[in-house]
């Protein structure tokens, strides 16, 4: 089944939003949404491409297009778009010591769940997750759906700090804190792992599309 | 060489940025008024783009420790040298131990000092921009303070040049920002869609290069669950559930997860850079057919590339 066309629209007046209007995330629409984002990469005329969950910002350069440019560029782009390569990006494992000071949000986790500790940290660690967006943070990465049972809202009052490698849950979605911030994530866990560091030569450990697994540890990681 | 005496309440180095890395998370960052930063960096004869001293709300305290020209633009903050009051959007030549000191903004927020020759920080993909919360940029990636001391670039330059008459930008304690209807403007109800483009807001304490958080009449979205995070640009205005509205800016988040409500035109991005604490903001709405229009004239205007005053600048 192909997947449906997406909605192209003008956000502000130097940038469209490619819109795939889907209700709730779906792999499939992810997939093709990534596909796009890169070819429009490849294509290097673009000064920002942003995909994210369901729609990708593309920001053009508006002493070379017009709106109207633009807009057919990206339609023609669809017109053509190749079928999505089945290989995934690369594959990071991310070793986590889930729960205790590194994971103070775990007992809310257990209370609604009302699964185990070891049963949430094997729910969690059981499924790969596509890396669906790099966040609003540097090196925050937005994983894909988690299984329902762990799902939690946000704190209603975001904490002042959250440490940076936190793991945390937002309703279906799981992620990683790049850096240290305020956030409102609930965290069941974190990684000595550094997803920014702007010392290193790459300084981002993933991008769009890639695949991350948690590999459970134990604490002697920090 | 330039020592810094006091920071003042946030001074960092800033240039034009570092674009095409906002889907790694890294915003745009550079100038928040990009057009009074490249007037400063015109008039002290460097390219527009140079790495400069953006100084908010004021309090910057700066000696030269050798003779050379500096220029003053953006907010106007009283700047004196020596004691001697000197006119903003002006270049003028310092000589060794002169002390140039800035008061507290009046008109607008941040003021922008060049140096002939631009500022020598080290790059970070690409820019010398400061993006404070990743500590990353500009001098060792945070701002200003007492003891400091910044290195001049002996970059080829151009004499110092005058802004001809009728260049000078006017600043205003009301800002206000042409926009366009953003993707989830729909979900306003319709009094809440008329109190965007008809009430002021004022400009809470919660400002700075990230955002401002706005005050005013309260914008009902019809939101009844919360968005998955969707991607943002600087000149995005978002309402959280609780009705004050937040515009991004420079340095604010690349995605967020409230409803996006207006876009400020490119034309007008410049002027975000100069709301204040306690700032008026009003929004108009553009139509989508007038904004090219509005962009060229302001690039016929400044913008190098259209026949304008600074060479390489656009908006």
């Amino acid at each position: 089944m192909s997947v449906k066309s997406p909605e192209i629209s003008p956000y502000g007046d130097s940038a469209i939003l490619i819109d795939y209007k889907t209700p709730s995330y779906s792999d499939r629409i992810h997939t093709r949404l990534n596909h796009l984002a890169q070819t429009l990469r490849t294509q290097g005329i673009w000064q920002e491409i942003v995909p994210s969950y369901k729609s990708i910002l593309v920001v053009f350069d508006v002493a070379h297009m017009s709106m109207g440019e633009a807009e057919s560029k990206i339609e023609d782009t669809l017109k053509t778009l190749s079928r999505a390569p089945r290989r995934k990006g690369k594959v990071i494992e991310i070793p986590v010591v889930y729960g205790g000071r590194y994971g103070p949000d775990m007992a809310t986790i257990k209370k609604t769940s009302g699964l185990s500790y070891s049963e949430i940290i094997e729910t969690h660690s059981g499924q790969d997750y596509r890396v669906c967006m790099m966040g609003f943070i540097p090196g925050f990465c937005f994983l894909s759906e988690i299984p329902s049972v762990l799902q939690h809202p946000r704190h209603d009052t975001p904490r002042a700090h959250v440490p940076a490698g936190s793991v945390g849950i937002a309703g279906w979605q799981t992620g990683i804190y790049g850096l240290g911030s305020p956030g409102g994530w609930q965290i069941i866990g974190r990684t000595p792992l550094k997803l920014f560091d702007p010392a290193r030569k790459n300084p981002f450990l993933m991008e769009a599309g890639d695949t991350v697994r948690f590999i459970p540890s134990s604490k002697a990681l920090f | 060489m330039i020592e810094v005496l006091n920071g003042g309440t946030r001074a960092t180095v800033q240039d034009a940025g570092r674009p095409g890395f906002r889907h790694l998370g890294i915003p745009q960052s550079g100038a928040a008024d990009k057009l009074s930063f490249a007037l400063a960096n015109w008039m002290a004869g460097n390219r527009w783009d140079a790495p400069a001293i953006e100084c908010a709300l004021g309090g910057l305290h700066l000696r030269f420790t050798e003779p050379t020209t500096i220029a003053i633009a953006g907010a106007e903050m009283w700047a004196q040298i020596n004691g001697m009051n000197v006119k903003n959007f002006s270049a003028m030549p310092v000589e060794k131990g002169d002390i140039l000191t800035l008061s507290f903004a009046r008109d607008g927020c941040r003021a922008y000092i060049a140096i002939a020759g631009g500022l020598k920080v080290a790059e970070f993909m690409g820019s010398s921009s400061t993006y404070l919360p990743a500590e990353f940029g500009g001098y060792e990636g945070r701002a200003l303070r007492t003891g400091d001391k910044l290195t001049v670039s002996h970059r080829p330059r151009e004499a110092p040049r005058k802004i001809p008459n009728g260049y000078t930008p006017q600043l205003s304690r009301h800002i206000v920002l042409r926009s366009r209807p953003a993707p989830e403007w729909d979900l306003m109800n319709a009094e809440s869609q008329r109190h965007l483009f008809v009430s002021p807001f004022i400009a809470t304490p919660e400002t700075d290069r990230m955002g401002s958080r706005l005050r005013g009449d309260k914008i009902e979205t019809g939101a009844t669950r919360s968005m998955t995070s969707s991607p943002l640009l600087p000149g995005t205005l978002q309402v959280p559930p609780d009705g004050q509205p937040i515009l991004m800016l420079a340095d604010g988040h690349c995605t967020g997860g409230y409803p996006r409500a207006l876009q400020v035109i490119r034309a007008d991005l410049w002027l975000l850079g100069q709301i204040a604490p306690g700032s008026q903001v009003s929004f108009r709405r553009c139509f989508a057919e007038n904004a090219p229009k509005i962009l060229s004239g302001r690039n016929s205007f400044y913008g190098g590339q259209y026949g304008g005053l600074i060479e390489g600048f656009a908006f």
